[in-house]
């Protein structure tokens, strides 16, 4: 296979790339049209879907009238939780109802589904659903949930299947977990020379792909049900909807498709299990694609988190105690998350500091809101923001220079890092010193402000890989590699193909890589994790072993269950510089620079890419993004409200590789995905605070949250 | 009632009600290169081009294209080959949702402001929402093909 490096010009910034010949093998179906996502399905006899959702944060159903909507033009018929199963479903803790049965608990939650021939008219008659109300006290601040006597969102939580609390736990908790000792670290923190305690938020943040969910589910008269969802786990979604519906995990069928774009919230069973129950119940095909409007207000999306942060430093500036206490609003249900725990592990990763002593508490609240579910680095945007803007604003307060403070107190080779892993190396250095080489001041517009922050990420990369896949050699020569893993637009499926490619001499023109369906191969846990190239490599390096050895040509299946290893990790390191005007608090994010410490690239765009994307993302959390769910629903109810950046909108962004890094696999690599999104914010806050000499600990960085800081500090 | 427009080259008579979204008649008649997104006209994912403009098919009556000339991704991508070939060439788009809605706007772009500047196309994508790539592929991408005459 020839190997032809080039280098490639990037015109928007990023940095010159080394990349194969062979670009990414869906290029040519997506750029004209004819890559069919679930949305373009169709089914012979298909009937549409649309429901009636609540518009009360909490109370009892006390009637559902369909007589009019019953009448409307083409209706088949409408279902209410009488006509479904009975049991809850989930990704964990099985606690969300199909169809609310009783009982609201958040404004959006689906009380009525209608079955009509065209989705417009399944939607003229959800909207003519009558139903009656008997208010309850509602509960939408998370810490508000958490007091005696607040408002119980379920009654009994404890009793849910995998529910991850008991029933001494206290009121409206989903999850909670310790890390360390409190009172050691209230100790060292009293005993520090010097200690910061400052407070910071960030909001409800959806996850903007710009497909909005879709199912389409077809149950057999043999009772065998197909069901293609914008989904990236397939065979957790099949067990999720078989064990909420009382089927045999063999009688779903869980269908291969393009995902339209994921960043974590496309893992929940989300609207499978209803479509299943309406294609049994009407004996049709059923398909439901929402609304993009009811994507942002009724779906999953990413908790708000607030984050008291008491960090301590010895009189020389050396690190003592981080003490982090969290509590994150979990929403009505806690099913949409993988684990009960999902984004508390992200917000109590330790930052990759010499910190002698760590102690943190995350809580998890059930509350009248919509529920959530995660994004793209589940709970660590919200803790690299409050701890690496802790430690600009300890550093400035002893009145040290920040990056001087962070180089004092980074981790080294040898040192445990604050959850006691060592890890095989620590680049964190490295990063900062690659990123300080190449940085270079911009020109403010005039009259403006101009100032740099530094944000440094470190993530442990996942050692753990479990996947099939077989490959069948075709009459014609060519090879075709059935894979579980849906391509959710990372270019996992280009990745499968280079490294076949290489491995076994075929030319890319030569391999098929298709996604099959769950009745096809045994296992995938789905995408996610920042795991899959890693997974992908140790997977390929299995079924080439197994292909070298076979005694006939037949087809070759692999099933690959390995982890373990030592802890190995990735420092990202972020500078980002603005201009803020000092009249309105306007900013602008003129450059993200990022140093990424990296081992083996298997495919540079499609890594830069994530350098990019996920920087970008970053940008949005750290500038634009909020739900606003004040009054506990979500008001930023259309793509006009809940800003997501545009391509004005970006900043320029430049990037570093600082390769020669230890990684994991038999591919030597590391994590990327999850790399890069979270330390953008805190870089973008100690840049506006360098510039302006004020600090804003409320996410997202508005012109008004900088004008209101500035006129208080002049005051 | 009824609507005749051109369709990707082709006169087509559609029948269609008054409030009939352009998106889902072209997506109803086995079109489904165009997407919808956000269903308000924001995130440009069902760009279309009418009469050599960018329309957001998803709040755009269809009976106000009587006599106009449509073109969709599937007629783009035959008119202009040379659009996709920079956006395959470029690796333009990460999970493909939006690729057809930039693409379209790409390909006007292009007639309205030949050889534009990378300050020009950003303004100009502005209304073509992606959240996967960061943008720098897709300029990269659209400025290799807008500065190819």
């Amino acid at each position: 296979m020839t190997d032809v490096i080039r280098v490639v010009k990037r015109p928007g910034g990023g940095v010159a790339g080394r990349r194969r010949e062979d670009g990414r093998l869906d290029a040519t179906r997506k750029a004209t049209g004819e890559a069919i996502y679930v949305g373009d399905i169709e089914r012979p006899g298909m009937l549409h879907v649309a429901v009636a959702r609540s518009s009360v944060s909490h109370a009892r159903i006390i009637a559902i009238d369909t007589t009019a909507a019953l009448a409307s033009p083409g209706v088949f018929d409408i279902y209410t939780a009488d006509d479904v199963t009975p049991t809850p479903y989930g990704r964990a803790v099985r606690d969300i109802p199909i169809l609310a049965r009783g009982v609201v608990r958040y404004v959006g939650e689906q009380v009525a589904a209608v079955l009509a021939a065209t989705r417009r008219q399944a939607e003229q008659a959800a909207a003519l659903v009558e139903i009656s109300y008997e208010g309850l006290p509602a509960v939408t601040d998370p810490v508000a949930a958490l007091a005696p006597g607040a408002p119980l969102v379920h009654q009994e939580p404890w009793k849910f299947a995998k529910a991850a609390v008991k029933e001494d736990t206290g009121a409206n908790l989903q999850s909670r977990v310790v890390v360390g000792e409190r009172e050691v670290c209230e100790e060292a923190l009293r005993s520090s020379a010097h200690m910061i305690d400052h407070t910071y938020t960030t909001p409800a943040g959806h996850q903007g792909y710009i497909e909005p969910w879709a199912c389409v589910a077809e149950v057999e008269p043999s009772g065998k049900a197909h069901v293609w969802l914008t989904n990236k786990s397939p065979y957790r979604l099949r067990e999720q909807i078989a064990s909420c519906v009382g089927v045999p995990e063999e009688m779903i069928e869980i269908e291969p498709i393009t995902l339209g774009g994921d960043f974590g919230g496309k893992g929940s069973p989300e609207q499978a299990p209803l479509c299943v129950e309406l294609s049994r119940l009407s004996g049709h095909p059923v398909k439901h694609v929402l609304r993009y409007s009811e994507d942002l207000t009724a779906t999953n999306p990413r908790h708000p988190t607030t984050l008291r942060v008491r960090l301590g430093c010895d009189a020389d500036g050396r690190l003592t105690a981080l003490a982090s206490d969290v509590v994150l609003d979990g929403g009505a249900y806690a099913g949409f998350k993988p684990a009960p725990t999902a984004s508390i592990h992200g917000v109590l990763e330790a930052p990759g500091y010499r910190i002698p002593v760590f102690f943190a508490e995350a809580r998890i609240t059930y509350t009248n809101t919509v529920p959530k579910g995660h994004m793209r680095a589940p709970g660590a945007p919200q803790q690299s923001f409050a701890t690496e803007s802790a430690m600009d604003e300890l550093a400035l307060q002893i009145g040290m220079d920040p990056i001087e403070f962070r180089r004092l107190n980074l981790l080294q080779n040898g040192d445990d890092d604050p959850n006691g892993h060592t890890w095989i190396e620590y680049r964190g250095l490295e990063a900062v010193e690659a990123a300080l080489a190449a940085y270079r001041p911009q020109t403010p517009p005039k009259g403006w402000m101009l100032g740099m922050g530094i944000s440094i990420y470190s993530r442990e990369t996942s050692t753990s890989t479990a996947t099939s896949l077989c490959l069948v050699p075709l009459p014609s020569g060519k090879l075709r590699v059935e894979i579980p893993i849906v391509e959710t637009g990372t270019g996992s499926h280009t990745v499968f193909r280079e490294l076949i490619g290489r491995e076994l001499g075929y030319e890319p023109d030569e391999i098929e890589v298709v996604q099959v369906s769950t009745d096809d191969l045994s296992q995938d846990p789905g995408a996610g994790g920042s795991r899959v190239t890693a997974t992908i490599a140790m997977a390929v390096d299995q079924a080439v072993k197994a292909w070298r050895e076979r005694l006939d040509h037949g087809p070759v299946s692999v099933v690959v269950n390995e982890g373990g290893g030592p802890p190995v990790g990735s420092y990202s390191v972020q500078l980002a510089q603005v201009a803020v005007d000092p009249e309105t608090g306007e900013t602008k994010v003129l450059e993200i620079l990022s140093a990424i410490d990296v081992a083996e690239i298997i495919n540079a765009k499609a890594h830069q890419m994530q350098v990019d994307g996920g920087s970008t993302q970053g940008f949005g959390f750290a500038c634009l993004e909020d739900l606003d769910e004040s009054d506990g629903q979500v008001w930023a109810a259309n793509l006009g409200e809940f800003k997501i950046p545009s391509a004005r909108d970006v900043p320029s962004y430049r990037t570093i590789l600082v390769p020669g890094g230890r990684g994991v696999g038999t591919a030597n690599v590391k994590n990327i995905g999850e790399s890069t999104n979270p330390p953008t914010a805190a870089a973008i806050a100690n840049a506006i605070a360098n510039a302006t000499g004020v600090r804003v600990r409320d996410l997202p960085l508005r012109a008004e949250r900088v004008y209101r800081a500035m006129k208080e500090s002049s005051e | 009632m009824n609507v005749t427009f051109v369709l990707n080259d082709a006169e087509r008579e559609f029948e269609i009600e008054p409030d009939s979204l352009l998106l889902d008649v072209i997506r109803a008649a086995g079109l489904t290169g165009t997407k919808e997104g956000c269903a308000v006209g924001v995130c440009g994912a069902c760009t279309v081009v009418i009469n050599g403009l960018p329309v957001s098919s998803c709040i755009y009556f269809a009976a106000l294209c009587d006599g106009a000339d449509v073109l969709t991704i599937e007629g783009i991508a035959k008119r202009d080959p040379a659009v996709i070939e920079a956006f395959v060439e470029h690796e333009g788009m990460q999970c493909g949702i939006c690729t057809p809605g930039q693409v379209a706007a790409a390909y006007t772009l292009k007639r309205e402001h030949p050889g534009a500047s990378e300050e020009t196309v950003r303004e100009y994508m502005a209304g073509n929402l992606c959240r996967c790539t960061g943008y720098v592929s897709i300029i990269e991408s659209v400025r290799a093909y807008v500065s190819d005459v």
